[in-house]
């Protein structure tokens, strides 16, 4: 465990990283079973290249990973990818990966470049599980299903034996009182969050908080008042927030209107990934840049169109992190 | 729970053919496959040979409106859900499939038993019969005290769940000889479709059907119902708006305007509150209901005060206090009420019914047992007083609503 058991330790650490030429904008990961929330940089990564705009997806495996991994050199300061992993994850981590597999879809070699980066950081294979509520969204959405032992897992809440259902009892958080799911609550220790770049028609974006809707048993009654303050409810779980230690938001294709479910009419190439140990800040970057794509193309803004990000709003002002864009430091690689 | 392979015959392979097809689900219809593991707590009635329920049962919904992009309106209850493509109301348990609105639990009843009327709780409904008791998943609201919350709470993906068409449940009931069908544990209102096309098809063969409800439901689909069904509880959880949006997330004014319709349409119903100690409890709020019921619905809808246990997310009270609820009967007799009893108590008086006139005993009960039943042709044998009430199955299947249903929508119309 590398957490930092005094004020003197934490400071040491910072000097030496200091003389190093680090910048060290995060501290590493806390141990979740402490209930304490991992230290978080407001520094937000948009990683974009041209190739991602066009073709499919898949066939820019490599150049995923590289985005990727240079992201998390930049928030980490790190001198290679793998230290920069490692910043975040150890071999001993069982490491979930929430994706969003509802209507426009997290894409699948998105998924495989973050399992790249785990396996950098010496994360078993086995350790980690690519998750959501179903089997059959998984794979209608290009997840391969692994229920094995061996190899990276995939499977659904709903995956009979390995995904259990949910847990038979009520957790309060907050106004939510939801069971959440026994892959989240049971079988994991970190998370990964990895949503899609797009509009929601209630909650006015589906990016990496919203993606929590899919570890509870009952998302349909947070719908109300734009799913605030639900989704942040949601995520201030012990189960969510200690764990969660990365989002990288598929940016490949986004939609900036008609979602969650794909509507080509509303796609926008927008060729990268948004990354950050902030979740908040993460989930503002993404709300930002999808109110500017609906302002390039004349749709109102989401506030204006009855769907405000006040989940958003309501993060930073719970302290889960930074909501004022004005004090997050976006980066663009 | 009963498990259902206990109550439901076996269906033949014709029945398992026919009923895929009927809704759009022979996909879903699992020979050896199991539900979704939740936990032990949750019901999880046993399967039936071929028809133990492993996807969704898909039918058309009816009240919704179509909006732009596909979106959809549900205009069942006053919620008034608007609802994206692949996304689902709040009740859980109604989807937009490609711009058309869908149940997902369509005869997929995930509990069913034989229960004593008196159990639902109607002391003015065939006294002494036996109720034939089903629920799907799903409820459109969120009583923080739900007893049944395991299936209330949940998706139908999330329980265990078998078909059962709307001819086959309702054999089953005569097979029990079960006068009634009641719809009841979770919230019928959202598996509206199938009570509404059971309801009808019971009605010609002589088997009433009873509504154990919220009251969370729109004028137009309740008087549409109302043509099918022959008896109505609803359960009024309290008369403040804040306890309605705080404790159940809902709200109390579309309540009062169910019981003003019941009322209105003529069918026989009966009010059940619970009574929680410190929420819903206080003198205050007990007369002004009473007084707010004998104004508007008249003194002879029977009132029921009933015990809270601790469960689901209120664990922090203790039980109601027999005192309480002797009180609340109290308040609501000197009020006006007819008739209002003390539930959740066996043995005690306040579950007796006595004439409103002479006030001698007509109806005994312990518990859910009726000891011994004076009323003779509906009327008290001392006084001659009228007893209001059903009392004969004649009776109950010859209802007719005082109004004219309302007229279908365009879209999602009845079948």
């Amino acid at each position: 465990m590398s957490t930092f058991s005094t004020r003197r330790q934490f400071l040491a650490q910072m000097g030496a990283a200091a003389a190093a030429g680090a910048v060290l904008p995060t501290g590493p990961w806390l141990d979740a079973a402490q209930g304490e929330a991992p230290e978080r940089s407001s520094r937000v990564i948009i990683a974009r290249d041209d190739a991602l705009a066009g073709g499919s997806v898949d066939e820019h495996g490599e150049l995923l990973r590289k985005l990727l991994d240079a992201s998390m050199q930049r928030l980490s300061g790190a001198q290679d990818a793998a230290a920069a992993w490692r910043r975040w994850f150890k071999p001993t981590d069982r490491v979930g990966i929430k994706v969003n597999t509802l209507g426009h879809t997290t894409q699948p070699a998105v998924v495989d470049a973050v399992v790249a980066g785990l396996r950098q950081a010496d994360v078993p294979a086995e350790n980690i599980i690519i998750w959501d509520r179903f089997d059959s969204e998984l794979d209608k959405a290009g997840f391969k299903l692994n229920r094995s032992a061996s190899g990276v897992k995939c499977y659904g809440t709903d995956a009979e034996e390995v995904g259990s259902g949910y847990q038979s009892n009520v957790e309060t958080s907050g106004e939510i009182g939801s069971c959440y799911s026994r892959i989240i609550a049971e079988q994991i220790d970190a998370l990964i969050s990895v949503p899609v770049l797009k509009d929601h028609s209630l909650a006015g974006v589906s990016l990496g908080m919203k993606n929590f809707y899919g570890a509870i048993h009952n998302p349909n009654k947070y719908h109300d008042r734009n799913c605030d303050p639900y989704v942040v409810d949601v995520v201030s779980h012990r189960f969510v927030r200690p764990r969660w230690r990365l989002t990288v938001c598929d940016a490949t294709r986004g939609q900036c209107h008609g979602g969650p479910m794909k509507n080509p009419g509303y796609a926008w190439p927008f060729g990268g990934l948004i990354i950050g140990t902030d979740f908040v800040a993460v989930d503002a970057v993404g709300a930002d840049l999808l109110d500017g794509e609906r302002k390039n193309r004349g749709l109102k803004l989401l506030a204006d169109d009855k769907r405000p990000t006040n989940h958003i709003a309501t993060a930073g002002a719970r302290g889960l992190g930074v909501a004022d864009l004005s004090r997050i430091e976006r980066i663009e690689l | 729970m009963d498990g259902l392979d206990n109550l439901f015959s076996a269906p033949t392979r014709r029945d398992v053919l026919r009923w895929g097809v009927a809704c759009g689900a022979a996909g879903a219809l699992c020979p050896t496959g199991v539900g979704i593991a939740l936990g032990q707590d949750v019901a999880a009635p046993n399967t039936l040979p071929g028809l133990r329920l492993k996807g969704l049962a898909r039918h058309e919904a009816m009240f919704w409106e179509k909006l732009d992009e596909n979106k959809v309106k549900c205009v069942l209850c006053p919620r008034e859900c608007e609802v994206a493509d692949v996304e689902r109301g709040y009740c859980g348990v109604r989807e937009n499939h490609e711009g058309k609105y869908q149940t997902l639990v369509y005869g997929a009843l995930c509990s069913a038993n034989v229960d004593p009327i008196e159990k639902k709780p109607l002391f003015h409904y065939l006294p002494g019969t036996t109720a034939f008791s089903v629920a799907t998943a799903g409820c459109n609201i969120e009583c923080k005290f739900c007893q049944n919350w395991q299936i209330s709470q949940f998706r139908p993906e999330q329980v265990e769940s078998v078909l059962v068409e709307p001819e086959r449940l309702i054999a089953t009931a005569q097979a029990r000889s079960a006068p009634t069908i009641a719809y009841t544990y979770s919230e019928p209102v959202i598996f509206y479709e199938y009570v509404h096309d059971t309801a009808a098809l019971a009605r010609q063969q002589g088997i009433g059907s009873v509504m154990i409800s919220n009251g969370y439901i729109q004028e137009k689909p309740l008087r549409e119902l109302c043509r099918h069904l022959t008896g109505v509880k609803v359960d009024f959880k309290a008369f403040s708006e804040k306890f309605y949006e705080e404790t159940c997330a809902g709200k109390l004014k579309p309540v009062l305007a169910t019981l003003e319709t019941l009322k209105d349409i003529g069918i026989w119903f009966e009010l059940v509150i619970l009574l929680i100690p410190t929420l819903n409890d206080s003198p205050d709020e007990i007369k002004q209901m009473s007084e707010w019921i004998v104004q508007h619905l008249g003194p002879d809808v029977p009132m029921h005060f009933t015990r809270f246990h601790p469960t689901y997310r209120i664990n922090n009270l203790p039980s109601t206090p027999v005192g309480t609820l002797e009180r609340a009967r109290q308040i609501a007799l000197d009020a006006g009420v007819r008739y209002a009893y003390a539930g959740n108590v066996p043995t005690h008086p306040g579950e007796n019914t006595y004439c409103h006139q002479c006030k001698v005993p007509l109806i005994r009960r312990t518990g859910f047992r009726v000891e011994s039943n004076r009323i003779r042709d509906g009327k008290c044998p001392d006084c001659a007083t009228p007893i209001p009430g059903v009392w004969s199955a004649e009776q109950a299947l010859a209802f007719k609503p005082r109004e004219k249903a309302a007229a279908p929508q365009t879209a999602g119309q009845p079948s």
